[in-house]
């Protein structure tokens, strides 16, 4: 077919020009950003001040940013473990023909439609409250005196306290996309394994997990990107002033950009986007290590 | 390898995206609010505000409440009045508390025509500074400040480099807040004035069955903040917060005073775990905890689940022994109403400050939102705040907010962590200034 140079200019033109303003120009301007001190977000050129690579050691040395940072590596770590490991469990049961199928699916997925800001409200006012909580009037009637007597929203507990509330809130999704995944797989190899002997565990193991592997790293960059951009469960929790167990790095680049709680504070929008380059990073870096080590190219089906 | 890379770049892409913005999450909201407050806005434009307002002979108005608030059903009803009044249309945008602080800047940046707007005195003279007209003429005009209150048009200028940039309505002072009937039933007769004062009324309550003190973990900075100025000034305490210099034998004299009082059991069993608003919620306003260090809007916050019958007392942070200040100090001020240094309409704008900060909308705004009024010929203040006024009238000194406590944010949140443990009893008054030293910054 003989290739029509204009018309495939003319076509990509307004993706390309899309792309560049929407995307590409922000990009540039925030790792340009990062270079320089910045008050307010949208102040001129002229007012920025170049001051090299100092936002990204101050960061280094910032305890309460490296505080954030860690935050963010266990919600990560310790929630993505258990959100996966529940989302893959439940998919698994959903898509083994019980009953009720629809139901059960919609019942898990259901935090996802109500607001985060009742959800956490539910968890920091009834679930976790040291007077007539949940927890303390179930640990209660079961006799477990010494659980029902913590305080879920101490500074020592209160990171589990955030995990567990948010981790609830995302199972259901991913539970749909590793479900979705499943279903994909066709029931001819589950049945010629039957017919082979292999039991549920054994089909699991040799037919699904191996077939899912492209959903796995769809799911782990999905759960990363999210995870990178945790904001509104952090400041549902400690609202107005940020906290030691709940800070992540987006809270504290809104404290740089926009001030922090209620105190007129000094703001660098450099600074900010210094984290913003960090955390993609980061992003870029997970994404590069699941794409090795979860390689499903050899696989068709 | 090619088609490896071209994800790579994508997924930086959307990476950047994702945090370029600063809270990108919370954009929703701000574009939920500015939604659920453009219908009023339009509802109220009488004759195409809107259109009118960019040509110079309307009035443009972002302000920081929500259409559905007191205070923002209070200003909608002035600028009603004054639009009925003068013919003058006004654009009201209830932006809301996180639209303002996020929008206005940038807004103003880009030009938007926005002719006055309101927010709390600090950030609006401080953080929007630049943006700002100087008011002093149009003042002087109408003789304005023959009914305002002179302390905070005093503040106003201070904060506005020494000229009046801002005018203020709905001001607000920071005290202890306590349960008369408590207070009452235990005898104490006179509202603590010194930190020795403060400990034998907590030891008669606490004797009663009652708690003392309670606080959440938004506020618990400002008890750190307010004995630390108490002691050494508010300059002082910032300096020591800013500069980490926590050896000052300031903070571990704060630290000990509140080491103490968790020892004597002053403070409520679960302060420490105590998430806004539990402590104001669930033990102030049910009754079961004395007293609460808060600012002058905390009677209208809980006033459905404190009840008709529960009656207010108020006090100034009590003085402490070898302190500098007294208690004439405390963190006092206001929203303000500024106009854009830009504005076409500066005659018009000031106008319609005058209309909500003074008389029948001045009452009307007070009433609703149990607030303080601005303006002085409004003398009666609703009764749930009636003992909020000699605290006010008596004070002198304005600290900043949290008295200097927050000034580092960098700080704050470990400052926080580590008094509500302090006050919680897990640590000591020393393994409160390691736990600062430690943290360096």
């Amino acid at each position: 077919m003989k290739r029509n140079r204009g018309m495939i200019v003319l076509f990509l033109a307004p993706a390309v020009f899309m792309f560049t303003v929407i995307f590409l120009y922000p990009i540039v301007r925030t790792i340009m950003m990062s270079f320089f001190k910045i008050d307010g977000i949208t102040d001129p050129l002229a007012k920025w001040q170049f001051t090299g690579l100092d936002n990204f050691f101050k960061l280094a040395n910032t305890s309460l940013f490296r505080i954030s940072m860690w935050n963010l590596f266990r919600i990560w770590l310790v929630g993505g473990i258990i959100v996966m490991s529940l989302a893959l469990l439940f998919a698994v049961i959903i898509t083994s023909g019980i009953r009720f199928k629809s139901f059960f699916r919609a019942v898990i997925y259901l935090p996802n439609i109500v607001s985060a800001v009742a959800l956490a409200t539910m968890w920091l006012q009834y679930v976790y409250s040291p007077k007539f909580g949940l927890l303390k009037t179930v640990f209660s009637q079961l006799g477990f005196t010494s659980l029902a007597k913590i305080q879920w929203l101490d500074n020592d507990h209160k990171f589990a306290a955030l995990l567990l509330a948010y981790c609830f809130g995302m199972v259901g999704y991913h539970m749909l996309i590793f479900a979705s995944g499943i279903e994909r797989i066709s029931s001819d190899y589950f049945e010629a394994a039957t017919l082979d002997g292999a039991n549920k565990i054994d089909q699991f193991r040799y037919i699904t997990l191996p077939l899912l592997k492209g959903v796995f790293k769809t799911n782990i960059t999905m759960w990363s990107v999210t995870s990178v951009g945790f904001f509104v469960w952090s400041q549902l929790f400690s609202t107005v002033t940020a906290d030691t167990q709940t800070i992540t790095p987006m809270v504290y680049m809104y404290m740089q950009i926009f001030g922090a709680g209620n105190s007129v504070t000094e703001r660098n929008s450099g600074l900010g986007a210094a984290i913003g380059v960090m955390l993609s990073i980061c992003v870029v870096a997970i994404f590069w290590v699941c794409n090795h080590l979860l390689k499903d190219d050899d696989l068709e089906f | 390898m090619r088609k490896r890379m071209m994800a790579l770049v994508l997924a930086s892409a959307m990476a950047v995206s994702l945090t370029a913005c600063g809270g990108g999450q919370t954009t929703g909201t701000t574009a939920a609010q500015e939604a659920a407050t453009a219908a009023p806005a339009a509802d109220n434009s009488q004759g195409g505000a809107a259109e009118q307002a960019g040509d110079g002979s309307g009035l443009v108005y972002w302000s920081m409440w929500e259409a559905t608030e007191p205070q923002g059903q209070a200003i909608q009803a002035a600028v009603d009045q004054f639009t009925a009044d003068t013919g003058i249309s006004v654009d009201l945008q209830f932006k809301g508390r996180t639209g303002i602080r996020e929008g206005l800047q940038p807004a103003l940046d880009a030009g938007t025509n926005i002719d006055l707007f309101d927010e709390d005195i600090d950030r609006v003279n401080t953080t929007w500074g630049q943006y700002l007209m100087d008011l002093e003429d149009l003042a002087k005009a109408v003789d304005y400040e023959a009914t305002a209150n002179a302390g905070l048009m005093a503040a106003c200028r201070e904060v506005g480099g020494g000229t009046l940039k801002s005018i203020p309505y709905q001001p607000n002072v920071f005290a202890f807040f306590y349960n008369q009937a408590i207070f009452d039933e235990v005898g104490i007769t006179k509202a603590p004035a010194t930190w020795a004062e403060l400990d034998d009324a907590c030891a008669k309550i606490k004797e009663a069955g009652y708690t003392p003190i309670t606080c959440d973990d938004a506020y618990i900075v400002c008890m750190f903040g307010y004995h630390m100025s108490r002691l050494v000034g508010e300059p002082k305490t910032e300096e020591i917060v800013k500069g980490g210099l926590w050896d000052d034998p300031s903070v571990t004299a704060t630290a000990e005073a509140y080491a103490d009082f968790a020892d004597k059991g002053y403070f409520s069993e679960t302060i420490a775990s105590n998430v806004w608003p539990a402590g104001q919620n669930q033990e102030l306003a049910l009754g079961t905890a004395a007293m609460y260090l808060n600012g002058s809007w905390l009677p209208n916050e809980v006033k459905d689940m404190a009840g008709d019958d529960f009656v207010w007392g108020c006090f100034s942070y009590p003085e402490v022994e070898g302190g500098t200040d007294g208690t004439d100090a405390a963190n006092y001020g206001a929203q303000v109403l500024a106009i854009n240094k830009d504005s076409q309409n500066a005659e018009n704008a000031f106008k319609l400050i005058c209309y909500i900060t003074q008389g029948e909308f001045d009452k009307m705004l007070s009433d609703l939102s149990v607030g303080i009024p601005a303006d002085s010929n409004n003398s009666e203040w609703p009764e749930l705040i009636a003992c909020v006024k000699p605290v006010m009238e008596s004070m002198n000194t304005r600290y900043p907010w949290a008295a200097g406590g927050e000034a580092n944010a960098d700080m704050t949140p470990i400052i926080k962590e580590n008094f509500l443990k302090l006050c919680g009893g897990t640590i000591d008054a020393q393994g409160f200034v390691d736990a600062l030293k430690k943290a360096g910054n």
